[in-house]
């Protein structure tokens, strides 16, 4: 390789390097960083950017530079090049050093996986059940009380224990970072240090069957007194004696408002029919109004609203809620529709 | 009487002929008949046995439709025939080799021994299930174009990108290069075919058998397998209707077919060189169906295994994978990807070979670094099966595996990196030719860098705990599987057309070809990179509305990139038609294919050439690769 060669190959290296550092860096490709976990992530992925531009732009530029220098003089003309065979020294070199930046990209690497696991003293625990079509998300240390949900205190570590009761899912908050399956047999675990205030997307990441594009939920970062008061709040409506009371919160404990509307729930789902309408879906239907929500809870695909899909509500309801339960949010749904 | 050619075997036309001679009529009844008996021996056994209900719908599609009836189909057209009558003690048919080989295009539908007609055979119907395989691509890609469900039910939808995958893997890239390979292979070694002609073509009829039962999941009750290529259990076992089953024994069939090509082509490699080709003289794309075939051999086993322990589970109520009685899910994962990753490697490194003669031919160079180059072959296969786990970083499997698994995966990269940098140091000073073939290694080139470099972002188990599961590595896979291998094939087939038909491809039509499948590929592509970074995950039928404008350029774009495929059909048919007449050399290469006739003899060398060089023997005047005695045939004709 010849002076003017280097020169010329580095040229085009830094134009090529130059527009991938473009495209890497004006259109927006990360979600904001809402946990220290997702920091150090962000990290890792924009050190393997920059090691990936530096050696795209060395191949472009060898590419482009071959294809303008050496080309045949005419297209009929089958003259043989030079018959260079190879070279131990250059052969050496590129095994050496992409070896050293592959090992480079691995200390990185496991010294951000281990900061990212370790949760620290006293994490806060959170079990994270994730069933098809919906998450549900309970605090061990504040009496078991379940939330469709997920809020987390603003600072302070989270180990999120994670299950399901049928297929594989997997948990993600993009702006998180962290991601973890859920596997039917296993208690996997992820650890999370939220450091934003903000509401982010509660995501499944794998695929779990006909509803796994509408899977989703909430992660709310709150201030600590915020979610010390949440607690508080949401512990007092569980051990309430009312039925209406204590069928809001089987409807918050259920993940109802992943997929139904009901304004007296501040739940805005989507997925499934507003609840708020039930007393007309009922007179649609022609049944009484509380055997309709009954049977719609315990048998959802007997009687499928006109424009909502089939096979997407669980029909596992009639097995988990004890007769208590399916009779309070019946209650609870009677009370709230406002229609 | 010429004796290179034959007589063509005489046809008795007679009914009787017709119905129980080997052919497609046979074929049909005897499908039905097998079928029929597979179905009895079910029935018949639980009722023995008091399982009821008798007619298990399950258990009776799966032996009598995939399994039996199929076995049925293979016998029928013939591919068991000679070893049925040597077993049995009957005279076989004589061996005159008038079957052999192609004269019209009738002797392309029926068994054949011959290793081109095989070859033949192989690339049209990759081909065509490439074309199916697309066809469900862009479909999906026409539902996600805007947020909200169009077009698709979502079952259909699941299914959709899940038979997508599928006959991507298992009925065109693995079996393209399998058949590419077949008909290179034993011209370059300088044999006269395979090692197990037969059994070759058995292997061959084994593919439509699989691809029509993975299409035809779709039309069975419940809709097609829904559950991902990759099917994970529970949902894949016990959650799916009966078109899962259709995908766990279309793939032992597609497996079948892979494992005894690869025992052929091993067989074929290590004992049938001409004499004075060494390893050390073998083409580098022999180099590259051998060590592929190392790989298959080894896991193809495996997948299945895993695809038996899920239909089990599905249609015997095994406990496998069922937790309740002490299965584990995650041992489905460890399996399958033993398999499946090795499987990628699979459908590149016969690329690689392709790519080591496509450009070492058009830079009119030998190969840089043959050594090194044949080496990091074999450090791919090893290396390769060291990497399972980086599939399964979030998976909830031991967490300390993910170290070890990642520092293999990040290896890996470095032999690889090595037949880069390879490549372009042979084009480095030499004299390049931007023929079609050249346009899409150089395609390749920079687009497999692409993949590569994303495939090492990937194994940095950081940045997959955020990327795994998103659109980024569907971005990853395309690069190296489209950009990567399919721009090899494509490459492999313009660049042997002319051995294998004989005529030339239009080279206008070519190049436009490939600028409309680089422009269309790189737009459709790219921005799943930015869409996956951001938090859109893969096989979902809707998402998050801030995604819907690359969505739909994603759409418009893969649409552009669908039509380009037409202009290639319409090259590939036109020019095997009536395009110029192809000398037995176009491109002047060295290696021995091109030292005989444009198509090759049926049985490829008159005498045995012997091997004297390298066959990269570029720039040194007078190096020869091989002495070959003049063609008998060209003598009887009259040309020089």
């Amino acid at each position: 390789m010849r002076k003017g060669q280097i020169l010329a190959v580095l040229g085009i290296a830094v134009v090529a390097g130059g527009i991938a550092t473009a495209v890497a860096v004006v259109p927006t490709w990360l979600p904001v960083q809402a946990s220290r976990e997702a920091g150090r992530i962000d990290f890792t992925i924009w050190f393997t950017i920059v090691i990936s531009i530096v050696i795209f732009a060395v191949v472009a530029a060898v590419m482009i530079y071959s294809i303008y220098r050496f080309r045949a003089p005419q297209a009929d003309d089958w003259s043989e090049g030079p018959p260079v065979h190879g070279s131990t020294g250059l052969e050496i070199v590129w095994t050496v050093i992409p070896l050293l930046i592959v090992t480079s990209i691995a200390i990185v690497s496991a010294i951000v996986l281990s900061r990212n696991g370790s949760a620290g003293n006293n994490p806060l625990q959170v079990d994270v059940t994730a069933v098809q079509y919906s998450w549900s998300f309970t605090y061990p240390d504040a009496h078991g009380l379940t939330s469709s949900v997920l809020r987390l205190p603003k600072d302070r570590s989270v180990v999120l224990t994670i299950s399901t009761k049928d297929v594989i899912h997997s948990f993600w908050v993009p702006e998180f970072g962290q991601k973890q399956d859920a596997v039917p047999g296993l208690h996997t675990h992820v650890h999370i240090t939220p450091d934003r205030l903000g509401s982010y997307p509660v995501i499944c990441v794998e695929l779990c069957g006909l509803g796994h594009s509408v899977m989703r939920s909430t992660a709310i970062v709150m201030t600590p007194a915020a979610f010390d008061k949440w607690i508080k709040q949401q512990t007092a409506a569980i051990t309430s004696p009312s039925a209406s009371a204590s069928g809001a919160a089987v409807f918050t404990n259920n993940g109802c408002g992943a997929c139904h509307t009901l304004v007296a729930a501040k739940a805005t789902g989507k997925i499934g029919p507003d609840l708020d309408k039930l007393k007309a879906y009922a007179q649609q239907a022609g049944q009484p109004l509380d055997q309709f929500i009954s049977e719609s809870i315990t048998d959802p695909n007997k009687y499928i609203q006109p424009g909502y899909p089939k096979s997407v509500m669980p029909g596992t309801f009639g097995a988990s809620l004890s007769k208590a339960q399916l009779d309070a949010l019946v209650q609870y749904l009677i009370d709230s529709a406002k229609g | 009487m010429n004796e290179a050619h034959p007589p063509a075997p005489a046809h008795h036309g007679t009914a009787r002929r017709l119905l129980l001679g080997p052919g497609w009529i046979r074929a049909a009844w005897m499908f039905a008949l097998f079928a029929l008996i597979g179905m009895g021996l079910v029935l018949g056994l639980r009722a023995i046995a008091g399982w009821h209900p008798v007619f298990d719908n399950s258990i009776v599609v799966l032996v009598s439709l995939l399994v039996t009836g199929p076995v049925g189909f293979l016998a029928g057209i013939g591919c068991f025939d000679y070893w049925v009558y040597y077993a049995l003690g009957f005279p076989t048919r004589p061996e005159d080799h008038s079957g052999h080989g192609a004269r019209t295009w009738k002797d392309y539908f029926r068994v054949n021994t011959d290793h081109k007609v095989i070859g033949v055979q192989y690339l049209t119907t990759t081909m065509v299930f490439f074309l199916i395989g697309g066809l469900l691509a862009i479909l999906v890609r026409a539902e996600l174009a805007r947020p909200g469900i169009q077009f698709f039910d979502t079952q259909t939808y699941n299914g959709l990108f899940s038979v997508h995958a599928s006959l991507m893997i298992f009925l065109f890239i693995i079996p393209a290069f399998a058949g590419l390979a077949n008909f290179v292979v034993p011209l370059m070694l300088g044999a006269g075919d395979m090692a197990f002609p037969r059994l070759n073509a058995l292997s061959f009829w084994l593919l439509p058998i699989a691809g029509i039962m993975m299409v035809a999941s779709f039309l069975v009750p419940g809709g097609a397998f829904a559950c991902g290529w990759t099917g994970y259990v529970p949902l894949c076992s016990t959650h799916q209707p009966l078109g899962a089953v259709f995908f766990n024994q279309a793939v032992q069939w597609a497996g079948a077919s892979s494992i005894m090509t690869a025992l052929n082509f091993l067989v074929t490699i290590i004992t049938m060189r001409a004499p004075g080709m060494t390893f050390w003289r073998l083409p580098l794309l022999v180099w590259a169906n051998f060590t592929t075939s190392l790989l298959v051999v080894i896991a193809t086993p495996f997948i299945a295994g895993s695809q038996f322990f899920s239909m089990f589970d599905h249609v015997m109520h095994t406990a496998f994978f069922q937790t309740a009685q002490g299965g584990y899910p995650l041992g489905y994962q460890h399996i399958f990807w033993f398999y499946s990753h090795p499987a990628v490697y699979i459908m590149m490194l016969p690329g690689f070979g392709i790519m080591s003669e496509v450009i070492s031919t058009f830079s009119r160079k030998p190969i840089f670094g043959y050594r090194l180059m044949a080496l990091s072959l074999m450090a791919i296969v090893v290396l390769g099966f060291s990497v399972w786990a980086h599939h399964m970083f979030v998976s909830g499997m031991a967490s300390w595996l993910r170290v070890p698994m990642m520092i293999t995966t990040l290896l890996i990269a470095v032999p690889t990196g090595i037949k880069i940098f390879s490549w372009l140091a042979t084009m480095w000073e030499g004299k390049l030719h931007f023929n079609t073939p050249m346009l899409f290694a150089l395609g390749f080139l920079s687009m497999f860098v692409i993949g590569g470099l994303s495939g090492v972002m990937l194994g940095a188990v950081p940045v997959d705990i955020h990327m795994n599961q998103t659109y980024f590595v569907v971005a990853h896979i395309h690069y190296v599987l489209f950009g990567g291998s399919v721009f090899t094939i494509f490459a492999g087939i313009y660049y042997w057309f002319p051995k294998m038909t004989g005529k030339m491809y239009d080279e206008k039509l070519g190049k436009l070809h490939f600028w409309l499948t680089f422009v269309g590929f790189n737009l459709t592509f790219f921005p799943m990179h930015i869409l996956g970074t951001e938090g859109m995950p893969r096989r979902v039928a809707d998402y998050a509305p801030k995604f819907a404008d690359l969505n739909m350029f994603i759409s418009l774009a893969s649409f552009g990139l669908g039509a380009s495929t037409l202009v290639f059909l319409y090259n590939m048919i036109t020019s095997w038609r009536s395009g110029e007449i192809a000398p037995s050399n176009p491109w002047h290469a060295m290696t021995l294919e091109w030292q005989v006739s444009s198509p090759p003899p049926i049985f490829n060398f008159d005498e045995i050439p012997q091997v004297v060089g390298s066959p990269y023997g570029y720039g040194i005047p007078g190096a020869k690769h091989a002495i070959l005695a003049p063609s008998k045939e060209g003598q009887e004709v009259g040309v020089t």
